[in-house]
C-alpha cells in the first residue's frame, strides 16, 4: 500500500456511491426479474466496500514511499497535446492537426530543431494521410480545407 | 481424423495467395512491434483492428492472429541484442539472453529463441487443434448457471494472478463491470449511464479502452524515461547453434512448449508468468543452476519456447468458450464481435471456416516466422536504433487514427485518450489495468447469463451451487479468493523477486 491509496480509496468510493444512487434510480427489480440497475448496483456495491478496505488498509496498514515521478511535465505535455489534437482536429482537418501534433511534440517536448520537427512533421503527416485515408479508406476529417 | 480434414480445409483456406499475405502482413507487422520497446501487442492489435474492416473476417482474424505471436518471436531479439524486452513476455530472456550477446554469443541466442520458438509454436498448434473443438462441445452442455460462473472463475482467477495487490486487482475487476452496464440494456433497452450522448448509447469501447489502457500509458510512462538503448552487436554472425547449445537446450525447449500450453489456457496466467516459471523450472532442474543469468542458452531456449506455446494456448478458451485468457485476447474477441460473429461454444462448428483457416495460418505463420527472423536481424538492428523520442510522436498519431478510424467519430479518441490517462495513474499507484478489461468485456455476457439464471430459477440463487458444474467453478473462484488471506501468492512473483 502507498499513502496515495487513502485518496483514491476515498474518490472510488465516492464514485461507487454515485453509481449505486442511479442503479437504483434506474430499478434493481426483483431476484426473480432483475432490473437494468441490478449489475451496476452489485458491481458498484463491490467497489464501494472495497474501496473501503483498500483506505482502512492504508490507513492502518504499512504503507511504501511511492517511486518518484520522472519529467510530469513532459507528460502532462504530451497528454494535452492528444487533447488539443481531439479538439481541433474536425475543424483543423488530419493533415494540419497531425502536423502540428508531431511539430509540437519534436520541438516542445522534445528539444529538437526547428527544421528537423517541421521536416519530420510533414512527412509523416503526409505519409500518414496517405497511407490511411488515401489506402485504407479511414476517412480522417478533412477539416475546413475541404470546403 | 476431424480434426485433419479440418486442417486440410484450413490449409485450402489459408493457402491462397491473399492469405498468406495476410500471414505475411501479420508476422512482419508483428515481429516489429516485438522489436519495438514502448508498443505492445494489443495496442499493435487495436491499431490494426480498423485497417482490416475493409477484409473478409477469416483473413483479418488470420492477420490479427499472426501479429500476436509475430510480437512473441520479435520480443526476444531486443531483449537479447539491448536488454530491454521488447514486449512484456521477453523480459526472462533478458537474464540470459543479454549476457550471450556480451560474451559474443547473440547469435546462437537469437537462433535457440527463434528455433525453440517455431518448435513451441508449432506443438501449441496441434494441442490447439484438438482441444478447442473438445472443449467447445463440451460446454455445449453449459446452461446459464455454469456459464455465469465460469465467468466469475475468469475474473478472480486473472485478478489473483495479476501482480501487485490482490484487493486492489479485485477493485479494478469491479469497476470493469461498473463500466460494461454503460449502454443500452440488452432485456429493458433502458439508457444506463449514456448522458445523452450517441458514443456511450453502445457502451464503453473495449478497442479504445484497451488503446488507452495499453497504448497511450505505455508512451506517457517513457516520456521523459532514459531509456539506454545501446546494442552491443551490430552484424550478428553464427545464428545456428553448435552441437554443444543443442544438447543442454533440446530439453528446456520441449519442457518450455509443454509448460507454457498448459498454462496458456488458464485464464490470468496470459505468457508472461509461465516465461518466469519456466525458467525457474529450468534453474531447479539444472546441474549447473549457478550460470543461469550469466549467458546459460537454456535460460533463452526454455523461456522462448514457453512464451510462444502459451501465446497459441491462450486461444484455447478464447476460441472455444468465448473466454479471453488476457487483454490481447479481449480485444481478438471484441474484433469476432465487430465483424459480426459471435464468440462463444457455437463459434467453431457454425464459423469453422474462421477456426481451421486460423488453425492453419497459425501453421504457416511458425514457418513464415523461422524464415523471415533470422535473414532480417540486422533490419530489425537498424530500426532498434530511431531514438525513442522520434518513434512516440508516430505511435500516439496511429493510436489517434486507429481509435477514430472505429466509427468515425470523436468520441472513441476521447475516451481512449481519457484511459490513456487513467491507465497512467493507475501504473504509477500500481493498479493492473488486466482486471478492468476483462470484466469490461466479459461484463455484459456475465449479466446476461445471471438475469437469465435468475428468471429460470425463480430468483434462487440456489441454481448456482446445486448444479454441479457451476459449483465447481465457484468453488475455485472462492478458493482463489481466500489464498490471499492465507498469504499465498502465484509461484511466480516469488520466483520474480528470486531472480
Amino acid at each position: 500500500m502507498i499513502k496515495a491509496d487513502r485518496w483514491i480509496g476515498l474518490l472510488l468510493a465516492l464514485f461507487s456511491l454515485y453509481v449505486c444512487i442511479e442503479s437504483v434510480r434506474l430499478g434493481l427489480g426483483t431476484f426473480q426479474r432483475p432490473g437494468p440497475g441490478f449489475l451496476p448496483f452489485s458491481a458498484g456495491a463491490t467497489l464501494g466496500v472495497l474501496s473501503l478496505a483498500l483506505i482502512s488498509l492504508a490507513h492502518f496498514g504499512r504503507t511504501e514511499k511511492r517511486e518518484a515521478w520522472q519529467n510530469p511535465g513532459h507528460v502532462l505535455m504530451v497528454f494535452l497535446a492528444l487533447l488539443g489534437f481531439t479538439l481541433l482536429v474536425e475543424w483543423l482537418g488530419f493533415i494540419l492537426s497531425a502536423f502540428l501534433l508531431v511539430c509540437f511534440l519534436l520541438k516542445i517536448v522534445e528539444g529538437r530543431g526547428w527544421g528537423f520537427s517541421v521536416g519530420v512533421a510533414m512527412v509523416v503527416a503526409g505519409a500518414s494521410y496517405v497511407i490511411f485515408d488515401v489506402w485504407l479508406r479511414a476517412q480522417l476529417p478533412a477539416g475546413f480545407l475541404a470546403s | 481424423m476431424e480434426a485433419i480434414e479440418g486442417l486440410l480445409y484450413g490449409l485450402s483456406l489459408a493457402l491462397t495467395l491473399k492469405n498468406l499475405a495476410f500471414v505475411f502482413a501479420g508476422v512482419f507487422l508483428g515481429t516489429l512491434v516485438g522489436v519495438l520497446p514502448g508498443i505492445g501487442p494489443a495496442a499493435a492489435i487495436s491499431l490494426l483492428l480498423p485497417a482490416t474492416f475493409h477484409a473478409d473476417p477469416i483473413s483479418s482474424m488470420i492477420m490479427l492472429c499472426g501479429l500476436y505471436y509475430g510480437t512473441m518471436y520479435g520480443g526476444s531479439t531486443t531483449s537479447i541484442l539491448a536488454n530491454i524486452p521488447g514486449e512484456a513476455a521477453s523480459i526472462v530472456t533478458c537474464f540470459d539472453g543479454y549476457q550471450m550477446a556480451r560474451q559474443g554469443r547473440a547469435g546462437p541466442a537469437l537462433g535457440i529463441a527463434a528455433f525453440g520458438s517455431f518448435f513451441a509454436g508449432t506443438i501449441a498448434v496441434v494441442g490447439l487443434m484438438f482441444l478447442a473443438p473438445t472443449l467447445a462441445s463440451f460446454a455445449l452442455k453449459f446452461g446459464s448457471p455454469e456459464y455465469f460462473s465460469l465467468m466469475v472463475m475468469a475474473m478472480t482467477l486473472v485478478t489473483y494472478l495479476s501482480q501487485g495487490s490482490v484487493l486492489k486487482g479485485l477493485m479494478m475487476a469491479a469497476l470493469g463491470l461498473t463500466l460494461s452496464a454503460v449502454g443500452l440494456d440488452p432485456v429493458t433497452s433502458t439508457l444506463r449511464f449514456t448522458y445523452e450522448t450517441l458514443v456511450l448509447r453502445d457502451g464503453v469501447g473495449i478497442v479504445p479502452v484497451v488503446m488507452g489502457l495499453f497504448g497511450v500509458s505505455e508512451v506517457l510512462l517513457n516520456v521523459g524515461k532514459t531509456m539506454n538503448r545501446e546494442i552491443l552487436q551490430s552484424t550478428i554472425k553464427g545464428l545456428f547453434p553448435n552441437r554443444q547449445d543443442w544438447r543442454d537446450s533440446s530439453l528446456p525447449i520441449v519442457r518450455g512448449s509443454m509448460l507454457g500450453f498448459v498454462l496458456g489456457i488458464i485464464p490470468g496466467l496470459g505468457t508472461i508468468i509461465p516465461t518466469f516459471l519456466s525458467y525457474g523450472l529450468e534453474k531447479r532442474l539444472s546441474r549447473h543452476p549457478e550460470k543461469f543469468g550469466t549467458g546459460a542458452i537454456e535460460g533463452v531456449a526454455a523461456p522462448e519456447s514457453c512464451n510462444n506455446a502459451a501465446a497459441t494456448a491462450n486461444f484455447v478458451p478464447m476460441l472455444s468458450l468465448g473466454i479471453p485468457a488476457n487483454p490481447i485476447m479481449a480485444i481478438l474477441l471484441g474484433a469476432l464481435t465487430v465483424y459480426g460473429l459471435q464468440p462463444g461454444p457455437l463459434l467453431i462448428t457454425e464459423h469453422s471456416d474462421l477456426f481451421w483457416g486460423v488453425i492453419a495460418s497459425m501453421y504457416l505463420a511458425n514457418i513464415m516466422l523461422l524464415v523471415l527472423n533470422l535473414p532480417l536481424i540486422p533490419l530489425w538492428v537498424q530500426i532498434l536504433k530511431i531514438p525513442y523520442t522520434i518513434l512516440y510522436p508516430l505511435i500516439l498519431l496511429f493510436t489517434l487514427i486507429g481509435s477514430y478510424s472505429l466509427n468515425n467519430n470523436l468520441g472513441d479518441v476521447i475516451v481512449m485518450c481519457l484511459f490513456g490517462g487513467v491507465g497512467f495513474l493507475m501504473k504509477k499507484f500500481r493498479f493492473e489495468p488486466a482486471p478492468l478489461v476483462l470484466a469490461l468485456v466479459l461484463g455484459p455476457m456475465l449479466e446476461d447469463n445471471l438475469r437469465q439464471a435468475l428468471l429460470i430459477s425463480g430468483g434462487s440463487f440456489a441454481t448456482f451451487f446445486t448444479r454441479p458444474l457451476s459449483a465447481a467453478f465457484l468453488i475455485v473462484s472462492l478458493v482463489t479468493l481466500l489464498l490471499p488471506l492465507l498469504k499465498l501468492r502465484p509461484a511466480v512473483q516469488l520466483l520474480q523477486h528470486e531472480d
